[in-house]
């Protein structure tokens, strides 16, 4: 399986897919005329791979060469990236074809479907309506685009290792890369749209995409109810962000953002409790896809999807959609523009549900024995984080401090990509991990009667430890993400965390002792974070092996070893590389800041960063930003390594890094937390803090009733108009077909007969 | 003297020559032998050709299919150039006239006609090797043969048919006077008839020939009878000089209106409106599925560009509602719930495609007639002309493909009950999805071209009722709103109740199972064919290419009315 060179083979269906946007560009097209290619590659191999896949299930062909279609779908996502590639580089070199308006965006229509005139509440006909789709180009979106189209193409090369090796996939392959596929067109596709109504499509593509993929297992009871449950809690989500459009609507009587964002006070008319409540209900929207607080729940038990699942719709894409569509609040908040005032409760209200979802999934992340759990529950922190920034900037937006509101409004986004990458890698990485402990498990028991298989979970870190010897490539990868995550100082998440963290406090100090809150719960999640982060890596890699299916796993295939090489680079040093090359002030588009070295030196930046990082003219700051330093990288991890670490055993080699990580994790001690772990406090934490055993209460004492209620109405009342209407129709309709005789000189009697209406109405008419 | 035909651009014409080449040459060659005349008092003998042992190429039953599929073809392509290319002047003579709105009716006419004689080839198969029966066959195999090389005997009929038909329909186009226009009609009705039962064998396909015969007989008398009327009140027959004098006309004449309404009673035939219609199931039902096809695309084109030239533009006054406004709006309603209703409870598809056709119809004429109520004005005019011929070109994507499709179950074992349709997908995947693409089309769901054309109807009936009523209730603003706005309500309601058996032909296909027989396989041709038609009704209905069509369909309305 895998692993030879001669695999390679397959990857020649790219070379075209490579090839389309050199062509493209010699031909004399511009990028952002063709950005509608990064939508319709991976809508068109759609149904390719869906039809083929039914039509060609099992030929060796379609397995072998095609990898059940893994190929095409690599091809059509090769596509996107490339040509968002293209974008991008455009964008920031300020190629002459990419025209920025005065905040620096680009906005193109690509086909308006129909375009209508609306009859209007006072019966006038409106100006001519477009119901059609556009590209909206600025750094965010580059940003985000660049994100989904870069980690969807990896996640699905790891795919091919992962999917297409396991027998219990077999033949079921091209359902996954058809779904994954079309998941991705939503993502990219809600990114680039150029208006909210197209947004909301294509955000329900991947609602309804997420769902498929989470219970690609259906026949497992816990993944069909997992995706029941995912789809469910998101729809709530949904519902408002759909109120919250309508309203919009109401207010600016059109969707477009190039409309809305034209001047969202309307020249200062506008009804901001109105707009206030609008965008609370877009937000709601957001917490849902982003799985915030109150709306968390779908996303732990999300991670019955395969792996590959969890790293493209839990880190890399949908989880951001919520942070995107909160990021796309700022005009309206932004009185340094055209926003409107008084909305800074808006701000409050973000940073705190980010500030108490951080805390609290830190908390549950604590003592998660499953590697994707942890995982899931970080995931869910560092989304909280970013949460927290944007709130924090839509507050200093409203407020008029446009400097440092667009400082933290880029290094929110800045943490998104940070995240994002480290994310995508870990779920890969942590994916490594349990398919070839799976394996190993399957090769040791190999001929026995399988009685065993129920009782072993590949996925509990209680069965692992010892596996950085035996997983060199994964066990570094994993090493690097969990760094960035932590926010280990120079390393990839530090760089952006440290400004959400500061700022935050900046605002709790100077201005608004509301922001205390979040303040004090993110400063305390950063040092959690060292701690579960830690566990995590120390529990599967370090130590003496905990099972004896250890001793039988080896390093994955090249399909799965390279996104992770790729990944841990960008994690390791894009961090750095990118806060030097100015990202956080081009992301936040007011100061029209070209990405890149500007003014400075590449010393004379490096320089700047570093001391900004580290000895900020806040003296404030300054005790802010080391405090978090000494709480990630000392504190967490040294408990971690109190409780879990130890060196590897005799014999045992891994690279000399990892090696000397774990023996030194050995050397802090070891402490019993048997009776921690059976306090109450943690035993809370083991039930998710009871949100799921509250809610399925909640419901079945309100939701379920109502919904029997209205079953009862549905099926009695409207079942009963409908099969009346349906059985009167019939009637109707046998009895008008009993006119219908078949004998010739019938029909000429009702021809004449109509003949004869016809005159008698026009008789009546004229005369 | 000179001719009416001098000094005119020979290009202008030159599908209808194409059709007029192919004609003859599908007369002839099948005939060609070596038949040869000797020359009296001599041994020398002069080759004739006609008669005598035909060759091994003029024997071949497969002949007139290729002729008539190369005929019409070329002539599509002549067709196309001029639709990319329009002729500046096309006035030929006075009575016709070659512009935008003929030209793309004549491609609509010749695409429905080629799609019929690709569907014909598998229909009505020519067997170059058919076995000739001998006395040791049983009945069964006897009865195969016979009927095989009856088939190849028939083939250069069928064709020839279709190629008159399509040059009575091409012409008829570009008629611009009445009696042309009439003449024209009649060619085509007439093939039509024939087609309908060229299946006589069939006792069915006899039946349904001799009724829609009868019928047709009967409305085109009442057309005449009308046009003489018309002739007696104006002394002219073309559309120009009866349109100034309509405009002209102070009161309404009685003479005038009754001409109108008795040419109504022949187009609404042609159409399929309610009460005319009731021949219509019966023929299609009876004639093969391809020429059914035809009768729902091309042939009720042709009844639309007769009745929107006969109502739009002569029968319209300078302001105010025309007289058929009342009128057609009723009959218009009349057909399309006539239509959905009778489809609902059918057992067999290709009456539920005639009646989803006669709804169809039914909604056209909903858009026409709120041209009638003289509130449209030019713009709205323009509006509602090119949304029907949106939908007269859209037709043949979503109309003629559930035809082919049938047409190939037909040849597998009969669609004359729903039993045909079961088990589709299973045995034929690409077929059954293509097929519920059609359904979906013709039931105006998103993103298909059913629904942007009937999107565009009902937009252009609402503009022309916007602006009217006013009121700060519903129920008073339901009472002051223009009446023409319920037309629209009724095109709503009735799309509603058609998804009924739109959506059971797809549940017939998804989810009864496959009986038995796996059938023979279909043609890879036509199945190629039924799935880009399927392409087709999603790529018009969205993109750039709807915007071209609709902008040919903008220019062809425009071209109709100036």
């Amino acid at each position: 399986m895998g692993g030879t060179g001669n695999e390679y083979r397959l990857l020649m269906p790219l070379i075209p897919a490579l090839l389309i946007v050199p062509v493209l560009a010699l031909a004399g097209f511009e990028s952002v005329e063709v950005a509608f290619l990064i939508v319709l590659a991976p809508l068109v191999s759609f149904p390719i791979i869906l039809i083929s896949g039914q039509l060609y299930n099992g030929n060796k062909t379609w397995k072998h060469s095609l990898k059940e279609g893994g190929v095409i779908a690599l091809s059509a996502l090769l596509v996107s990236l490339t040509t968002a590639s293209w974008i991008v580089i455009d964008y920031i070199r300020g190629a002459r074809e990419i025209t920025k308006d005065a905040s620096g965006r680009t906005a193109a229509s690509w086909w308006d479907w129909i375009s209508f005139d609306v009859l209007l509440s006072d019966y006038s006909l409106s100006s001519e309506r477009v119901i059609g789709v556009g590209v909206w180009i600025d750094s965010v979106t580059l940003m985000l685009l660049f994100v989904a189209t870069f980690l969807c193409f990896l996640i699905c090369w790891f795919s091919l290792g992962y999917m297409n090796t396991d027998p219990i996939n077999e033949n079921r392959n091209h359902r996954f890369y058809a779904e994954f596929v079309l998941f991705a067109m939503g993502m990219f596709g809600m990114v680039l749209a150029d208006n909210f109504l197209w947004l909301f499509i294509f955000w329900e593509i991947m609602g309804l995409c997420s769902y498929l993929l989470i219970g690609f297992y259906f026949w497992k009871e816990s993944a069909a109810y997992a995706a029941k449950k995912a789809f469910l809690t998101t729809r709530v989500g949904d519902v408002f962000l759909m109120v919250g459009l309508l309203i919009l609507y109401d207010i600016y009587g059109s969707l477009e953002f190039s409309v809305i964002f034209e001047d969202p006070s309307i020249g200062g008319t506008v009804d901001s409790d109105k707009l206030f409540w609008a965008l609370i209900m877009l937000f709601i929207g957001a917490v849902g896809k982003s799985a915030q607080f109150p709306l968390h729940v779908w996303l732990p038990d999300a991670m019955e999807g395969p792996t590959p699942v969890s790293a493209l719709i839990h880190a890399a894409t949908m989880v951001n959609a919520g942070l995107y569509l909160v990021a796309r609040m700022v005009p309206f908040v932004d009185i340094g523009g055209n926003g409107v005032a008084g909305l800074d409760d808006l701000g409050l209200i973000v940073a705190y549900i980010g500030g108490i979802t951080a805390f609290m999934a830190a908390s549950i992340a604590f003592v998660q024995n499953d590697i994707k759990k942890v995982l899931a529950y970080s995931t869910m922190s560092q989304l909280a984080y970013i949460f927290t920034g944007l709130g924090v900037s839509l507050w200093f937006y409203n407020h008029g401090k446009t400097d440092a509101a667009t400082l933290v409004f880029g290094g929110s986004m800045f943490h998104l990509f940070n995240h994002a990458m480290a994310k995508g890698m870990l779920f890969m990485a942590s994916g490594s991990v349990i398919h070839e402990v799976h394996h190993a498990h399957d090769h040791l028991h190999e001929g026995d009667d399988g009685h065993d298989h129920h009782d072993f979970d590949p996925q509990d870190m209680r069965n692992m430890g010892g596996l950085a010897s035996k997983m060199p490539v994964t066990s570094a990868a994993m090493l690097i993400g969990s760094m960035s995550i932590i926010g280990i100082p120079l390393i990839g998440g530090f760089w952006s965390k440290e400004a959400i963290v500061a700022k935050t406090w900046k605002a709790s100090l100077d201005y608004e002792p509301l922001m205390m809150g979040p303040a004090i719960l993110v400063l305390l999640t950063a040092g959690m974070t060292g701690f579960y982060m830690s566990r995590m890596w120390l529990m599967t890699f370090a130590g003496e092996p905990k099972h004896q299916v250890i001793e039988h796993v080896h390093e994955s295939t090249p399909w799965i070893k390279e996104p992770l090489l790729i990944l841990s680079v960008i994690s390791a040093l894009g961090g750095f590389g990118l806060s030097v090359l100015g990202i956080v002030k081009w992301l936040a588009k007011p100061y029209n800041y070209d990405l890149g070295i500007n003014e400075q030196s590449v010393i004379e930046q490096v320089i700047y960063e570093l001391e900004h990082a580290f000895l900020p003219d806040d003296p404030n700051l300054r005790i802010v930003g080391w405090t978090t330093i000494f709480l990630s990288l000392v504190i967490g991890p040294i408990f971690a390594a109190r409780v879990h670490g130890g060196g590897l055993a005799d014999g045992q080699r891994a690279n000399p890094l990892i090696s000397w990580i774990a023996t030194l994790s050995g050397k802090f001690g070891s402490q019993d937390v048997t009776e921690m772990s059976q306090s109450s406090l943690s035993e809370a934490l083991q039930n998710r803090l009871y949100f799921d055993h509250y809610y399925e209460l909640a419901l079945s004492k309100t939701v379920i009733p109502l919904a029997a209620l209205a079953a009862w109405f549905d099926k009695r009342v409207v079942d009963g108009i409908i099969r009346r209407v349906e059985s009167n129709s019939v009637l109707g309709s046998v009895q008008i077909r009993r006119i219908t005789t078949g004998r010739a000189s019938d029909y000429i009697l009702m021809a004449a007969i109509g003949a004869l209406s016809i005159f008698a109405l026009a008789w009546g008419v004229s005369g | 003297m000179t001719s009416e035909l001098d000094g005119i651009d020979v290009q202008l014409l030159l599908p209808e020559l194409i059709m007029t080449i192919g004609l003859v040459a599908i007369i002839i060659f099948p005939n060609l032998g070596d038949a040869r005349f000797r020359i009296p008092l001599t041994s020398f003998r002069l080759p004739v050709l006609i008669g005598g042992t035909r060759f091994a190429a003029t024997r071949d039953p497969r002949i007139p299919n290729r002729i008539a599929l190369a005929t019409l073809l070329t002539s599509l392509i002549a067709s196309l150039l001029a639709l990319f290319d329009p002729p500046e002047s096309g006035l030929i003579g006075r009575s016709l006239e070659v512009d935008q709105f003929s030209i793309l009716l004549s491609n609509v006419f010749l695409a429905v006609l080629i799609l019929c004689t690709i569907s014909a080839a598998q229909r009505l198969p020519a067997d170059n090797r058919a076995p000739i029966p001998s006395g040791e066959d049983d009945a069964e195999s006897e009865s195969a043969k016979t009927t095989a090389l009856y088939d190849n005997r028939r083939q250069a009929d069928f064709h020839i048919l279709l190629l008159t038909l399509g040059l009575g329909m091409s012409l008829m186009a570009k008629s611009t006077h009445l009696f042309m226009l009439f003449v024209c009609l009649e060619l085509a009705s007439l093939s039509s008839y024939v087609l309908v039962g060229f299946h006589k064998e069939t006792g069915a396909g006899g039946e349904a020939g001799m009724k829609y015969f009868i019928v047709g007989s009967v409305a085109s008398a009442a057309g005449i009878y009308g046009m003489s009327l018309l002739y007696l009140w104006n002394g002219s027959l073309a559309v120009e000089d009866l349109s100034e004098s309509w405009r002209s006309m102070e009161t309404l004449d009685p003479l005038a209106a009754s001409g109108v309404g008795l040419m109504l009673v022949a187009f609404g035939f042609k159409v399929g409106a309610a009460p005319f219609h009731l021949a219509i199931p019966d023929a299609y039902s009876g004639a093969s599925s391809m020429v059914a096809g035809v009768l729902a695309t091309a042939s009720k084109a042709m009844g639309f560009a007769a009745l929107i030239r006969l109502l739009v533009i002569i029968a319209m006054p300078m302001t105010g509602a025309a007289f058929w406004f009342v009128t057609l709006a009723g009959i218009s309603v009349i057909t399309m719930t006539w239509g959905n209703l009778a489809a609902l409870s059918s057992e067999n598809p290709k009456r539920v495609l005639a009646y989803s056709s006669v709804a169809h119809a039914g909604y056209m004429l909903a858009a026409i007639s709120a041209i009638g109520s003289g509130l449209a004005g030019q713009t709205g005019t323009e509006l509602i002309l090119t949304a029907v011929l949106f939908h007269l070109c859209v037709l043949v994507l979503f109309k003629m493909g559930p035809f082919m499709v049938l047409s190939s179950i037909e040849r597998e074992g009969g669609s004359h009950d729903f039993s045909g349709l079961h088990g589709l997908s299973s045995r034929d995947p690409l077929l059954a999805a293509s097929m519920f693409v059609f359904m979906l089309s013709l039931a105006g769901v998103p993103p298909f071209s059913g629904f942007l054309s009937k999107l565009l109807m009902i937009n252009g009936i609402v503009t022309v009722s916007a602006g009217t009523g006013g009121a700060s209730t519903v129920l008073s603003w339901a009472t002051s709103v223009e009446p023409v706005f319920w037309l629209a309500v009724a095109v709503v309601l009735n799309s509603a109740l058609s998804m009924f058996y739109y959506l059971r032909i797809g549940m017939v296909m998804f989810f009864e199972p496959n009986e038995g027989e796996s059938g023979s396989p279909v043609n890879p041709m036509v199945r190629g064919i039924v799935v880009t038609l399927a392409i087709l009704s999603l790529a018009f209905g969205i993109g750039p290419s709807s915007e071209l069509l609709i902008g040919f369909a903008e220019d062809a309305a425009v071209a109709l009315m100036y």
